[in-house]
């Protein structure tokens, strides 16, 4: 039941804090791809493009972690109601936002 | 070959793997066969899907962080290329499958908490479908773009 309470928190807050962590560059760290280096936070590139993936996974793989930890901390009566497909609704949802912000490369 | 070429090499040929595993089970899912199966397609239905849980979780984590480490040299030497190029869609559809692929990692507790469970059906077979469409776009856009600018030659 833990891990139930555990995997559906998990799932919903990463799919939420990932768009938004896109979408409001949230990224924890910035890779530097042309000189292999690391740096903390967002950063501009240097000497070449800078990576924010990386940093968005971080920060959605922390976030979602922390809400999944909690989730299965509280009393079972509490998440039993949990609905499930709350899982792929919201990452649906959280990709259809996201597609959104990409149709400029689709309607050049 | 450098090593970006087998690493991609690698990747590719894990992702078919994937693909065949998670489309199985989606099919066993979806279409489950409702009678021995006789023909090619019935026995595609057939298969046990919960069998195939443990291979896709660890396919889709290795796939991805394959793909993340080759990643840096997609953003380097490709993106440029298509960029240059003028090929916003190919741009576009790549974009959409690294928030795929990652949006479909933070999927796998719930999908393999779903098979590991005797209730809980309809969102196994919503989470296994959803899945089997991050995979299958991915694959797609992966070989694509791959077509357009192969690295590591």
């Amino acid at each position: 039941m833990r891990f139930r309470s555990f995997a559906i928190a998990f799932a919903v807050a990463f799919s939420i804090t990932y768009a938004v962590s896109v979408l409001n560059n949230y990224a924890l760290f910035t890779y530097h791809p042309a000189i292999g280096e690391f740096g903390a936070g967002v950063q501009k590139g240097r000497d070449g493009p800078a990576m924010y993936w990386y940093g968005w996974m971080a920060t959605s793989g922390i976030v979602a972690f922390l809400a999944g930890v909690l989730a299965a901390l509280l009393p079972e009566s509490a998440t039993r109601r949990l609905w499930p497909g709350l899982t792929w609704l919201v990452a649906l949802i959280a990709l259809a936002v996201l597609a959104y912000d990409l149709r400029q490369f689709f309607l050049k | 070959m450098n090593w970006q070429t087998v690493l991609l090499i690698v990747h590719g040929l894990l992702a078919v793997a994937l693909l065949g595993a998670i489309t199985h089970q989606a099919a066993s899912v979806l279409l489950p066969a409702s009678r021995p199966a006789g023909s090619f397609v019935g026995r595609f239905r057939a298969v046990p899907g919960p069998s195939y849980v443990n291979a896709v979780v660890v396919l889709y984590v290795v796939t991805a962080v394959l793909g993340g480490v080759l990643y840096t040299e997609y953003r380097v030497s490709v993106r440029t290329v298509v960029e240059q190029l003028g090929m916003w869609p190919a741009h576009g559809a790549f974009e959409l499958k690294e928030h795929f692929a990652a949006v479909g990692l933070g999927l796998l507790p719930a999908y393999w908490y779903c098979w590991r469970v005797a209730g809980e059906a309809r969102t196994r077979a919503a989470l296994t479908a959803f899945l089997a469409i991050i995979v299958w776009w991915n694959f797609l856009v992966g070989h694509v773009l791959n077509n357009i600018r192969g690295f590591g030659v």
